[in-house]
């Protein structure tokens, strides 16, 4: 599914180039479970922006799916992301202005998906979590577990098959955490959705079936 | 897909309700002042342009081509006739006379009539007059009804006015105390949008009970200002030819040099209303100067938007990731930010249509107009509503659409936008140097015209205009007018009546040729004539500056001149004219000057001081004017109408204080300073709002270099600075670019003046020190709270 090739990326500082990524060479299979870890600084969430095509590297081949992330189009790339990658993050980054529902709702809305349509969805997703019941409150009047889920129905409902989440864990306690990383496995397992996770928790990592250790831009073998 | 846009557009702005008020009132006062605008311009454009043939319309003109050109929109009243009989180029010619100020009778019973007066006068019409304009009548025949003599037709109002719900046809009305009219038809109440507002038109054939010189075909010699021509030409492209005919007309009627000096000539009717150079009562220069103030205020408006879209645009920068993340393309993202703008300048709109209904009748009451807004029935006004908003809209929503769209979505995640990436700070100073300008071109406007306004009020006229009132005097009978000056002369009030036919200055004046002593031929410039009583240069407090007053005399046997005259004569001292004779209209015998008067103004400051002669007339006396001492003002008042209304119990009394007639001269000049007062007040308020919004964005900016800054030491003054120090800059610029703009629009402004102020330097400094102070406060506040700000909480959320 994913296949990264000799990936670079530098920034330029006055005379000196400073490497965040250095040839990262990467192959993920649909199914997987993967997760990433390393110290601050090593370049976690830049690959991770790389393979949401976020963010652009330096240097370096990316194939998605079979097709050259940088050869194909805009608009393909576009349509590529929006069909196939959800984004969940620690921050959990939901729209202050918009309810749980329409917050759920908006990437459908980007997908030109018909109105009848995108409820039944919607509602379906708010089912699936548990948070009928909310669907009408805006984000700070939720406690930060709460938020995630709704990040997670939010990064699901338009059926991704790569879901890519940045230390989705961060933020919450131990509990809450570990309800977030059953919910991985299932979607994992039972919806085979790929799964790629940066974090700093050996124990959350373990939810992986693979843990790739970056240290200063590099994979450590 | 648009829902949604509108949605989460009607969320931010609640929940950023000082930046929606600020947007929200500030783009509405500018739309509102365009609708207000398009409006009266609208409306002035549309003078005489309801008339089914008003492009085969003319009129006829008069110019006199001499050392100093003369316009006149009247001709010799016989030219109509005479046109008509030898030419046949028209399809119909009519002649009109206008009488301003009509006294209308109506009699009641016997012995009770009852007077109304009309201003807007009366009008002898030939009867073609209606076959080429279209007032329709709602009573009587259009083809004979002005036919017969003594024959009317009044306006739907005044018909009305006079007899209520009864049927006017038939019914008998009295103009002046002098004819009387049947009235054989009724007119549908004449619109607006015309130069023609008289009401009552009567049979041509009755001019000779008024006016028997007027209505004689040999009188070709003067023009009277209400003497007008009309023609309905076959075909648009006559008029050179018409021209032509007018020119042998000329050869034929005048003799001598006057076949060289006069000149007729068609003016197209829709040039009638704009042209001052005969009476057109507006000016295109001005409808094109208001609707770029107009313009402006659009423009400033939107300034403002951009100026505060781009500075929230840090705040919206989260959400903008966001939707990156979630799969929005930078063209949607742009289309929900116009969509945004959409429903704020939607907003704006409504809130406009309902200020422009709180402005119109104050807009009305300067201009004495009735425009009404209609909003649905005007569809001219709804296209440019709505074409306003989608300008407005593109205009304000596109930049920061664009803006924002741009961001990168992983750099607006992380809240690691900036400055750089926001960019166009130095747009937003292009802008707001831009609102600076506005505000001080229209600032020093402002200041130019109330100063030449101020100068014209204060100073000396040549004469005294205070606590002098002038009464009409309607009847030539002369025993009537000397009761009544012996009468008023017993009040105790007043220390001065002098009779003349009008008040040094004066809207009414006559204008001659002359020839001087034994010189061979006139003069080629006129002179003004004054009738008045010996008693005229005390009464006014006019200065002799040479000779005596002439001896009270009812027949001009002596006269005066004024300085002008002796020095068009190019004479060294005013003792040469003394007793030297003129010879005036055609006059073979001449007269005597007794005495040389200082010079006074005749007219606005707008005219020069033309030569004068002032000489007693009994027969040309149509005012009197009384001088009136300070204290028990009222009972003097009720002494003089009392006395007037015995001698002349047929007629109407009023009176006019000098002072305030003369104020009327500068009527239109009123209008425009009290016009570019409020567009420099809208503008200001406008300017100040987007200042605020600008330095609150700063303010957001500059929290890390404030807190910082505080944290090594700086103090409150310091930090005020930084933005005084951004500010002033920009003012300074703005005022290089609007002075010399100001310098050259008001210098063009001031020309129309042949008496007036010098474009002084302390005018642009107070302009400049008024937007200075208007800044300080606009700043002040919003600044004053970030210095204030605690540096700890500023830096922690770094």
């Amino acid at each position: 599914m994913i296949r990264l090739e000799k990936i670079y990326k530098w920034h330029n500082t006055g005379n000196n180039r400073v490497f965040i990524l250095k040839d990262i060479n990467l192959t993920i299979q649909e199914g997987e479970f993967v997760s990433i870890m390393g110290p601050s600084g090593s370049g976690k969430t830049t690959l991770l922006n790389i393979i949401g095509m976020l963010d652009e590297p330096s240097e370096g081949r990316y194939d998605f799916m079979e097709q050259d992330v940088y050869r194909i189009r805009e608009k393909q790339r576009s349509d590529l992301y929006k069909q196939n990658i959800g984004f969940v993050f620690q921050a959990y980054h939901l729209i202050d202005e918009l309810t749980v529902y329409e917050n759920i709702e908006t990437p459908l809305l980007y997908q030109n998906i018909k109105t009848s349509e995108r409820q039944a969805i919607v509602a379906d997703m708010l089912d699936r979590f548990n948070i009928v019941g909310k669907k009408d409150l805006f984000p700070v009047q939720l406690s930060g577990g709460q938020q995630q889920l709704v990040g997670i129905a939010r990064a699901l409902v338009a059926k991704p098959r790569l879901l890519l989440a940045d230390e989705p864990t961060g933020n919450l306690n131990s509990k809450q955490g570990e309800e977030i990383m059953e919910i991985f496995r299932k979607i994992n397992r039972e919806d085979g959705v790929t799964i790629i996770q940066v974090t700093h928790s050996e124990k959350n990592a373990a939810y992986g079936q693979r843990i790739i250790h970056l240290l200063d831009g590099r994979i450590e073998k | 897909m648009i829902r949604n846009y509108f949605k989460i557009g009607w969320r931010n702005l609640k929940r950023n309700q000082s930046y929606a008020f600020i947007n929200i009132f500030g783009l509405s006062l500018g739309i509102a002042c365009s609708i207000v605008i398009f409006c009266f311009v609208s409306f002035q454009l549309s003078f005489d342009t309801f008339h089914q043939n008003k492009d085969r319309i003319f009129r006829i003109v008069t110019e006199w081509h001499d050392d100093e050109a003369g316009y006149s929109q009247a001709v010799p009243s016989p030219l109509g006739k005479a046109f008509r009989t030898e030419y046949p180029l028209a399809e119909q010619t009519a002649r009109v006379i206008n009488y301003n100020d009509a006294l209308v009778t109506i009699k009641r019973n016997d012995n009770d009539y009852q007077k109304f007066k009309e201003e807007t006068g009366f009008t002898y019409a030939e009867p073609g007059y209606f076959n080429i304009f279209d007032y329709p009548l709602i009573k009587g025949n259009k083809t004979n009804f002005l036919s017969e003599p003594n024959s009317a037709a009044i306006t739907e109002k005044l018909a009305h006015k006079y007899f209520g719900d009864a049927d006017p046809m038939g019914k008998t009305i009295r103009i002046n105390n002098k004819t009387d009219f049947i009235i054989k038809g009724v007119l549908k109440d004449i619109p607006e949008n015309t130069e023609r507002q008289e009401q009552i038109y009567v049979s041509y054939q009755n001019l000779k009970d008024q006016a028997p010189w007027l209505a004689n075909d040999s009188s070709w010699g003067g023009v009277y200002s209400g003497s007008q021509c009309y023609l309905l030409l076959k075909n648009k492209a006559d008029a050179p030819k018409v021209n032509q005919a007018l020119t042998q007309l000329v050869k034929k009627n005048f003799k001598g040099r006057d076949q060289n000096v006069w000149v007729f000539r068609t003016q197209e009717l829709a040039d009638i209303h704009f042209n001052t150079l005969f009476d057109g009562s507006s000016d295109k220069k001005y409808l094109w100067a208001i609707s770029l103030i107009g313009l402006f205020l659009v423009v400033t408006a939107c300034v403002n938007f951009i100026n505060l879209a781009t500075a929230q645009a840090l705040n919206r920068s989260k959400e903008v990731g966001i939707r990156k993340v979630l799969g929005s393309l930078p063209k949607q993202l742009f289309w929900q930010f116009i969509a945004e703008t959409a429903l704020i300048t939607l907003f704006a709109v409504v809130l406009a249509i309902g200020l422009a209904y709180l402005l119109m009748p104050y807009v009305n009451s300067l201009f004495k107009t009735q425009i009404k807004l209609h909003l649905f029935t005007n569809l001219p006004l709804l296209s440019f509503l709505i074409l306003i908003g989608v300008l407005v809209t593109f205009l304000s929503g596109s930049y920061p659409g664009l803006v924002l769209a741009r961001f990168q979505p992983v750099l607006a995640l992380k809240s690691k936008l900036s400055q750089k990436h926001i960019g166009g700070f130095s747009l937003r100073r292009v802008l707001v140097v831009t609102q600076f300008a506005i505000s001080q071109l229209l600032i020093i406007g402002t200041i130019v015209i109330a100063s030449q306004m101020h100068y014209a009020h204060n100073t000396d006229l040549g004469f005294n205009k205070q606590a002098i009132i002038t009464l009409p005097i309607p009847q030539k009978d002369k025993t009537k007018k000397t009761t009544l000056q012996s009468r008023l002369s017993t009040i105790a009030g007043i220390s001065n009546i002098s009779l003349c036919y009008q008040a040094p200055a004066a809207n009414s004046n006559n204008s001659t040729n002359i020839r001087y002593d034994n010189r061979a031929e006139d003069e080629h410039w006129g002179i003004n004539m004054k009738a008045a009583d010996a008693n005229f240069l005390t009464t006014f407090g006019i200065k002799l500056v040479a000779g005596r007053n002439y001896f009270a005399s009812d027949t001009t046997r002596e006269v005066l001149v004024n300085e002008t005259f002796v020095k068009k004569l190019n004479l060294k001292s005013p003792e040469e004219v003394i007793g030297k004779k003129i010879f005036t209209n055609g006059d073979k015998k001449g007269v005597p000057i007794t005495g040389v008067v200082k010079d006074f103004y005749t007219y606005s400051f707008h005219n020069e001081i033309p030569a004068i002669c002032i000489f007693p007339d009994n027969d040309n006396y149509t005012k009197c004017a009384v001088k009136i001492e300070a204290g028990n003002m009222q009972a003097t008042m009720k002494s003089i109408e009392k006395i007037w209304n015995e001698t002349y119990p047929d007629f109407l009394y009023e009176y006019q204080f000098l002072d305030e007639s003369i104020a009327k001269f500068y009527e239109l000049d009123m209008t425009i300073l009290e016009l570019i007062q409020g567009f420099a007040a809208i503008a200001i308020l406008i300017g100040s709002l987007g200042l605020y919004g600008l330095v609150s964005f700063m303010a957001v900016r500059k929290t890390k270099e404030i807190g910082v800054r505080k944290v090594l030491g700086a103090g409150i003054g310091n930090i005020l600075w930084l933005f005084g120090k951004e500010f002033t800059r920009l003012l300074l610029i703005a005022f290089l670019i609007a002075a010399p703009v100001a310098w050259w629009a008001m210098s063009h402004y001031l020309e129309d003046y042949k008496t007036r102020i010098s474009l002084q330097p302390w005018i642009f400094l107070l302009a400049i020190a008024c937007t200075f102070l208007i800044a300080a406060l606009s700043v002040g506040y919003r600044s004053l709270r970030a210095a204030m700000a605690n540096p700890v909480k500023s830096l922690r959320t770094e």
